[in-house]
């Protein structure tokens, strides 16, 4: 069934404009860390203007103050996704290769985690983590992140490992090999994309958690969300550097979800939606 | 995929043991802190250490001297208007996409970018271009003869709450858009063409074919998206701050407000448990729902 | 803007690296600094501490600046190094709570914001001065303003702290503006302030409202209005000079904490401020401290009041940006209007003052930090600071207002002066221990009235409401515990007993 001409051009048009208005803003971001500070505020906006690296020098390379923030975040979202994995890979695997009589109510328990407000939680980490002389400390963060990556993973790893058929590792079993020998050899190999897309995710959604490091950190390990924050939080906001400390911490998710294609939809629907 | 390797019958739970001990080891400490301290008087300002229990006082106090109600209405405002517009614009968009013209899948790649961010640095984005004087979109509205307020349009209490709805619907229409497409291509094409042959078009093929077919998916991301809606925390730090006066104030930044600033500890317990009460309402309705009929 | 950029000390790297989490991906970005600072570990042994050290936290105000850049006098004098932290109001106050809830030492010496002063010394987080101030005759108490050390330091008879940066508020404007209009100028001398009333200040807004000047037409005045806390601290200085008062009794013994916020004195002050606001720029509901400030350095407002720091901060075109302002030269510091005459002034005091947490070891070495920080020379020093355009002037010593040097520099030094001996924080913002939340429902109520959500009755009679439920929810309503005679009369008498 072929399209006439004037509907393409209708539906060109209407796809150009949704990209402006969901690319625009970003790209008006970009422009800002590249602005000189006069120009920033400039009325009318100014497209068209001589750009200067210098909110990237100044924040990541000398002085540099927020360097030692990127290697924060890089520290506490590895942290939380390398520590999530023994404790999702295991549920997921049960769950997906077992009968369970409590199956649906477990996974719904992790579900409900994930969908609480994360603030309701917050208050008594600070007072347990303040007394347990933790608070400002990376396991502190990483540890309290697991409240979402555990639940969050074994959705997504369920998905995956429900995807692996089950019969070679049956046919393994027949063959005289254990469970875990089955697992270890077969099934997980199998399931390695999956994990490793999991594991992707796990990150971005440390790497872009505010709240919890908002309060648990201190300034000597403070993620770059919170170093956006803390040049607005001061004394006169310098969007120059909140721009340039904000480009950095938006490559990283964008770089991953580019690499992640096809299982967008799946990462972000928790494994509920195939895609 | 119910599993068939049930030899060992205690091996299963063996393996969830880990993920529910290590769980319940993070929550269990925030709910029981929260039920006690929710009965006793604790104010950091006042006291270093809990004082003696006092009943239903702290929740009473949640509703005497915080805002909890407008922040409640807030909330709800905020997650229904939400969910509802970036349901249906990312439904149009996926319409758009499902035509599978040349360079759709670029385009794809492309659109999510916005549900990348963090919302934090979505909310800078936003107040950047809200800036009163010399912000694109303040600028953009002017241009086009909307009204925008003289007080910005993060300070007026008409347009405040809908500012922050605009920047999340920015970042998360994406969502809905990749998802319901991915849930378009999957109608399959036999039940199309039947449609078709029985003489639905247009409208009556979306709400007769299209829709329900993809049912199933809508449910779950209208669930995910409202639950974290109702959640919205940092959105509402950077740009408003709640304010102008509770006009934009949610449940959650209500909470931080009365927990993480002002440290009145005990108070901020009984408001947990009443959110608690009112999300654990939400997520179980939502979840008969959407999970109706899973297959485990 | 300035940040403290702190490499990653080498214990918290190994704790790191001992969990297993500074994965290769980690170390391949980490910067250079962290990984000489771990070999430089590794191959040196840790040189024995024969320095003593002591941690000071302070608050990113503009005082910070300057002692920075003094702080080598302390330890060449001393011996003892000094580790300063600068941190924001929020993140200070979060730190802080942390270190005394946990019992953890963290610093030695502490920044305490007034309003912090009975919160942290009624929980015996920090510690009482008297009998160092005693011990020590060169601390000459004597020198400080009276009002300041009563304002700021005093608590159940306690110095708990001493000042490092004192504030009052007053009334800043343009002189090149004034001179167009043909105003007088206003008085900078309480004997000869006839007529200076806050009718007279409200007339001199609307007749500089819309003026043109240099090819920009002037707002008559500008306002603070974000909330919660930013517009308290303006609009409750308004109140205080109209005659409002929060409490009965406070800080006279018995103290009675019975709300007296819904008074007639106060509908007519917040709809005087509301006024204000219609003469300000409309964004200004959002403006928290230092956007008032700047959008007075950027040339368009005639008139306001504001914190003492800001006759200072104005001269630069952005907080702290060392660039000189449009209005360098074109303005000028007064009097704070009174309500009538004949009606008593009422100042805002507040600032920053060091205090010792309970918790720290080094209590001795902390006080000898406190006694340098806040003696004459000190922050005569601080004040000759050039950087910045000289952004130092908020002594709380009265011979330094008196200083020729100080005096040249910063040529509104009388004027100031006159404002801090009229001041009286402990009625402006009493600083009684739940006056966090108090502050946090006040700002919120007086934000809707600007915003036009509610009158100025229904939101005082809302306030008063919110206030009394407070109040009683904990047990401050009646008030049961012991008072204190907080006085002005009485902090003179202790400063007298002190420096005996």
């Amino acid at each position: 069934m072929r399209m006439p001409l004037h509907r393409k051009v209708l539906i060109y048009l209407a796809i150009l404009l949704v990209l402006i208005f969901f690319l625009g803003p970003i790209y008006w971001f970009w422009a800002l860390s590249l602005r000189s500070p006069t120009s920033a505020f400039a009325s009318p906006p100014e497209f068209f203007f001589e750009p200067t690296l210098n909110a990237f020098i100044y924040t990541f390379v000398n002085p540099g103050v927020n360097r030692p923030q990127l290697v924060s975040s890089l520290i506490v979202a590895s942290g939380a996704t390398l520590l999530n994995l023994p404790f999702s890979v295991t549920a997921a695997y049960a769950l997906s290769r077992f009968r369970m009589r409590a199956k649906q109510f477990l996974m719904m328990w992790y579900i409900s985690l994930l969908m609480a407000p994360p603030i309701v939680f917050l208050i008594p980490y600070f007072i347990l983590m303040s007394s347990l002389k933790l608070r400002g400390t990376y396991p502190s963060m990483i540890i309290i992140a697991q409240t979402i990556t555990i639940p969050f993973s074994i959705w997504l790893l369920k998905s995956f490992f429900d995807e692996v058929p089950i019969d070679i590792e049956e046919a393994a079993q027949v063959d005289g090999a254990s469970w875990h020998q089955a697992l270890t050899r077969i099934t997980l190999p199998l399931a390695l994309p999956g994990i490793i897309v999991t594991s992707m995710f796990a990150f971005v959604f440390t790497w872009n958690n505010v709240i919890f490091p908002l309060v648990l950190s201190n300034q000597s390990t403070a993620t770059l969300p919170v170093g956006t924050l803390n040049y607005f939080a001061t004394t006169g906001a310098t969007w120059n550097f909140i721009a340039a400390t904000a480009v950095v911490t938006m490559l990283p998710p964008m770089i991953i979800f580019l690499v992640l294609g096809r299982y967008i939809v799946r990462g972000l629907t928790f494994g509920a939606v195939k895609g | 995929m119910a599993g068939r390797l049930s030899s060992r019958r205690n091996l299963p739970y063996l393996l969830v043991l880990p993920s529910i001990l290590g769980l319940l080891a993070l929550i269990i400490y925030p709910i029981g802190f929260s039920l006690v301290n929710s009965f006793r008087q604790w104010n950091l300002q006042t006291s270093p250490v809990p004082l003696g229990f006092v009943g239903f006082l702290n929740y009473q106090m949640v509703f005497q001297t915080t805002p909890f109600l407008d922040s409640l209405r807030n909330t709800l405002i905020l997650s229904v208007a939400g969910t509802f517009i970036e349901f249906w614009f990312g439904m149009g968009i996926a319409l758009l996409l499902a035509t599978q013209l040349k360079g759709t899948n670029a385009v794809r790649a492309l659109l999510i970018m916005p549900t990348t961010i963090a919302p934090i640095v979505a909310g800078f984005l936003f107040r950047y271009m809200y800036y009163e004087k010399g912000g694109l979109l303040t600028w953009l509205l002017t241009q086009v003869g909307f009204p925008v307020p003289p007080q910005g349009l993060l300070g007026s209490s008409t347009t405040a709450l809908a500012s922050i709805a605009l920047a999340d619907i920015w970042q998360w229409t994406p969502f809905f858009a990749i998802v319901l497409y991915a849930g378009l291509l999957s109608i399959p094409e036999d039940i199309k063409e039947a449609a078709i042959v029985d003489g639905a078009t247009g409208l009556r093929m979306f709400a007769w074919i299209t829709l329900p077919s993809i049912s199933r998916t809508a449910i779950i991301v209208v669930m995910i998206r409202f639950m974290q809606l109702f959640n919205m925390f940092d959105l509402v730090l950077v740009l408003t701050r709640g304010g102008p006066g509770t006009a934009s104030r949610t449940l959650s930044y209500n909470l931080y407000q009365e927990g993480l600033v002002n440290y009145n500890i005990g108070v901020a317990a009984a408001m947990t448990w009443l959110i608690v009460i009112i999300v654990t309402i939400l997520i179980n309705v939502y979840a008969r729902v959407a999970f109706r009929g899973w297959e485990w | 803007m300035k940040e403290h950029r702190k490499a990653i000390s080498r214990r918290e790297f190994l704790k790191v690296a001992g969990l297993g989490i500074a994965a290769a991906g980690v170390c391949s970005v980490a910067q250079p600094a962290l990984t000489q600072t771990a070999l430089a570990a590794g191959v040196r042994p840790r040189a024995k501490a024969q320095t003593k050290e002591i941690r000071v936290l302070v608050v990113g105000d503009p005082f910070q600046f300057a002692l920075e850049k003094v702080l080598d006098d302390f330890t060449s004098q001393t011996g003892i190094k000094v580790n300063l932290e600068s941190l924001a109001y929020d993140a200070l106050n979060a730190r802080l709570v942390t270190s005394f809830v946990s019992q953890t030492p963290d610093a030695d010496v502490v920044t305490v914001d007034a309003m912090w002063t009975g919160q942290y010394f009624d929980n015996r987080w920090i510690i009482s001065l008297n009998d160092y101030i005693k011990a020590d005759s060169d601390v000459n108490l004597k020198d400080f303003i009276p009002e300041v050390l009563y304002s700021l330091n005093l608590w159940r008879g306690n110095f708990v702290s001493l000042p490092i940066a004192a504030y009052g508020q007053g009334v800043m404007y343009r002189t090149d503006v004034f001179e167009k209009a043909g105003l007088e100028p206003p008085p900078t001398d309480p004997d000869k302030a006839t007529g200076w009333t806050w009718d007279k200040y409200m007339e001199i807004v609307k007749q500089l409202q819309g003026m043109e000047m240099d090819d920009t037409k002037l707002y008559g005045t500008v306002i603070v209005g974000a909330q919660p806390v930013p517009i308290v601290h303006m609009y409750t200085q308004l109140a205080a000079s109209r005659g409002v008062r929060w409490f009965k009794q406070f800080p006279e013994a018995p103290w009675d904490f019975e709300p007296t916020i819904n008074s007639p004195e106060n509908v007519e002050s917040l709809k005087f401020y509301k006024a204000l606001y219609d003469l300000s720029p409309a964004e200004s509901i959002n403006y928290v401290w230092f956007d008032a400030g700047t959008r007075f350095s950027q040339g368009d407002i005639g008139i306001f009041f504001w914190w003492t720091p800001y006759f200072y901060l104005v001269k630069n075109d952005g907080y702290m940006s060392g660039t000189p302002s449009k209005i360098i030269d074109k303005f000028a510091v007064a009097l704070l209007p009174k309500l009538k005459d004949d009606a008593p002034q009422v100042i805002s005091n507040g600032g920053w003052s060091l205090g010792i947490p309970s918790s720290s070891a080094k209590q001795d070495e902390g006080w000898q930090f406190i006694k340098w920080a806040c003696s004459a020379e000190t922050q005569k020093k601080m004040g000759l600071v050039k950087d910045y355009n000289y952004q130092f002037s908020d002594f709380a010593r009265v011979s330094l207002y008196q200083d020729a040097e100080l005096k040249a520099i910063y040529p509104y030094l009388d004027t100031q002066l006159k404002l801090l001996q009229q001041g009286n924080g402990k009625i402006v913002r009493p600083p009684m221990p739940i006056y966090s939340t108090l502050e946090a429902i006040y700002g919120l109520q007086i934000n809707k009235v600007l915003s036009g959500a509610a009158t100025a009755e229904d939101s005082l009679k809302e306030t008063d409401m919110l206030f009394r439920n407070a109040l009683t929810g904990n047990f401050m309503l009646p008030y049961k515990l012991e008072s204190y005679d907080d006085t002005l009369e009485n902090a003179r008498k202790l400063i007298d007993s002190l420096a005996a």
